[in-house]
């Protein structure tokens, strides 16, 4: 379970002796719940990152709380990392390793027993279909290969709360598919599972809540009918336009 | 939190060894670079000589002088006899013509006589020789040289000839000789090898401080900046593992990195030095005369290991703070050149050394590691340097953890 009350993020930007804040999170709120895909909906640069970040305590918020599963994201940091599986496109693997090394890697500084890592690590690749790459160099592995292994090592302690921004970026239909189905079995299985998109379809497909964030603003929280009827249309992509001409003007 | 250092500097260790290239350029390179230099110098420098001394020169020679002058002609033979070059004796007249020609370098030497030589000499009065000739020139430097010992001959056998004449024994003129009748071996009191160590004593710290920041700087730069460039670093953040560990670890594995390379460098200096030695010193002093003692190879460890950590704080700070890894080696770049000029000036210094030296860190770990070379260390002053090596390196990776926890640092764009 994930809650989300009043998160403000500004960023300071220092240049050439001038500082100037950019205010990219104005006060957000929403609640994750276990058992449930969350999909944060938003155009390039609206806050997603920045708020799934601060959800992982890679950065810290400017205000406002977050808890996971009842644990502090400022006070208790590293028990939150400890059952938050994390994944960002901005994040990539070290290249001269293989993706079979790196997940024993991560599940040793997860502190998992050696058999716990060799059993987490057999679901994983199964699940994702990685047996014929396990062993390549991640340098000589395609763009979905790599982000199937970033999967695997963020999931390797098999946690409780999983965090992925864009995870279908950049992946084919069938990868995407393989991917998207593994997140909501593991949403089935209870986990808490919180996305990020700028991809309609995915967010229809496969979220059951959807918040649709605009400039650091959450404008429409719900299931996806109950965005869609309240604003009078059947699909999402009007209510989402809608936002974006408001925008504009 | 050492379990997880570990883990990491298990990793990060495996990375830089399995990889060719990095173990050619840290461990392969140095090894071969310093003998290869020393071969390459060594064997310039014997041509270079060996090229001068068969050369053949040209001297003039003012003014023409009569034929029965007996100092001239004296002088002539021994110039015949121990340069190889051709005379050409010349009229007063030519004698701006032969300046040029040596300002030139068409030609080496021009060496006047006075007129009044001979009545000079019978008068019992100095006369002054004058050798010209162009510095800037090697051939000319190298017979002007052989030219001044050749008027030293010239003077001795006048001043012999003079005493026979006055049927007085030449020994009158030299009372007291040193050293004629002992070998060299007897005289020098030297502990054996700390000749040896002495040389090595001002190139050998020099030399380990050189290669532990070259190799701390390319590998540690990559360890963190590049990572942070790459995108690898963010991965271990959101771990649970503590910043502290990530820190140690990655310190740990730069450390053993930067030692390998500083030891092949070490031994690579010894194998050149199997070569050099006997053009450096006239003793019979042998590269297996410089051996250290249990002691004082654990006295080397103590020094080395808290400069090596002190060394590597120094350039991950840097790397930390820097966006990229090109940021980051010009920040570390002017901190180098202060190290490098730093241990030349303290390793090349006199023997006598201030007392605040001792106290200063960096500057007491050159002069503890000369003094090991030159078996004259102290525990003393070996135990403070690194103390004190210790205590800034534990400064600085206290504000990097400080740096790690900071995403305007981790995260700047
Ligand atoms: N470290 C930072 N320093 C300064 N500004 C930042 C920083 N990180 C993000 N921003 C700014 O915050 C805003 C939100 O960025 P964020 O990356 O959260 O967007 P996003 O919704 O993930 O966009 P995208 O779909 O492009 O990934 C942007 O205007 C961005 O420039
Ligand atoms: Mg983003």
């Amino acid at each position: 379970m994930i809650k989300i009350h009043d998160l403000k993020k500004v960023f300071e930007n220092k240049k050439k002796g001038s500082v100037s804040y950019k205010e990219a999170l104005k006060g957000i709120s929403f609640v994750c719940k276990p058992g449930e895909i969350f999909g944060l909906l938003g155009p390039n640069g609206a806050g997603k990152t920045t708020a799934l970040r601060c959800i992982s305590t890679l950065i810290k918020p400017t205000s406002g709380n977050i808890s996971v599963n009842g644990f502090d994201v400022l006070k208790d940091e590293r028990k939150v990392r400890s059952i938050i599986g994390f994944l960002t496109s901005d994040m990539k693997l070290d290249g001269f390793f293989t993706p079979d090394y790196m997940m024993d890697y991560f599940g040793r500084l997860n502190k998992m027993t050696p058999e716990a890592i060799a059993e987490r690590k057999e679901i994983l690749i199964k699940e994702l279909h990685m047996e014929e790459f396990r062993y390549k160099k991640i340098d000589k592995l395609s763009t979905g290969m790599k982000q199937k292994t970033s999967i695997a090592i963020s999931l390797i302690h098999d946690p409780d709360i999983i965090i992925f921004d864009e995870p279908t970026n950049g992946l084919d239909v069938i990868t995407a598919k393989n991917v998207t189905d593994f997140l909501k079995k593991y949403a089935k299985e209870g986990k808490t599972v919180l996305i990020s998109t700028h991809i309609m379809s995915v967010a229809e497909q496969i979220c059951d809540k959807i918040g649709i964030i605009i400039e650091g603003l959450i404008k429409e929280l719900g299931t996806l009918e109950e965005i869609v009827k309240s604003n009078n249309t059947d699909n999402l992509e009007d209510v989402f336009f809608r936002y974006l001409e408001a925008q504009d003007v | 939190m050492f379990r997880d250092s570990y883990i990491i500097l298990k990793k990060e260790l495996k990375r830089l060894f399995t990889d060719k290239r990095t173990v050619f350029f840290m461990v392969g390179l140095p090894l071969i670079m310093l003998p290869l230099l020393y071969t390459v110098m060594g064997k310039i420098s014997q041509s270079r000589s060996a090229d001068i001394r068969s050369y053949h020169g040209t001297v003039f020679i003012a003014p023409e002088m009569q034929k029965e002058s007996p100092i001239y002609e004296e002088f002539i033979s021994i110039i015949d006899e121990q340069m190889n070059v051709t005379i050409n004796e010349i009229p007063e007249a030519y004698i701006p013509t032969a300046k040029d020609l040596i300002t030139e370098k068409d030609a080496q030497l021009l060496i006047t006589f006075p007129d009044n030589m001979d009545v000079a000499y019978e008068g019992i009065k100095p006369f002054d020789v004058h050798i010209y000739y162009n510095a800037a020139s090697d051939y000319s430097s190298y017979f002007y040289r052989r030219t001044h010992e050749a008027i030293g001959s010239l003077a001795d056998t006048l001043i012999t000839l003079r005493l026979e004449s006055l049927d007085i024994p030449t020994e009158i003129l030299t009372p007291v000789t040193a050293n004629r009748t002992i070998s060299y071996e007897e005289i020098n009191l030297a502990k054996k090898g700390s000749e040896v160590g002495k040389a090595f004593g001002v190139l050998l710290p020099f030399i380990i401080i050189l290669y532990l920041f070259v190799s701390s700087m390319q590998v540690g730069i990559d360890t963190v900046s590049g990572e942070k460039e790459r995108g690898t670093l963010a991965i271990l953040l959101v771990n649970q593992v503590d910043r502290a560990s990530i820190i140690i670890g990655k310190l740990g594995a730069v450390v053993c990195a930067a030692f390998a390379s500083a030891i092949s460098s070490v031994i690579g200096l010894m194998i050149a030095g199997k070569f050099f030695l006997k053009d450096l010193f006239r003793s019979s002093a042998e590269m297996s005369d410089f051996i250290l003692s249990a002691n004082q190879i654990f006295q080397l460890g103590i020094l080395l290991i808290p400069v090596a950590i002190l060394l590597v704080s120094l350039v991950l700070i840097c790397a930390t703070y820097a966006r990229n890894s090109k940021e980051a080696a010009g920040l570390v770049m002017p901190l180098y050149m202060v190290v490098l000029i730093v241990s030349i000036g303290t390793s090349s210094m006199g023997e006598t050394v201030p007392s605040w030296m001792y106290f200063a860190p960096f500057i007491n770990t050159v002069v503890g590691l000369k003094s090991i070379f030159i078996k004259a260390s102290s525990w003393g002053n070996v135990l403070i340097a690194a103390a004190s090596s210790l205590i800034f390196a534990a400064l600085l990776i206290y504000f990097m953890i400080k740096m790690f926890k900071s995403e305007k640092i981790l995260f700047r764009i």
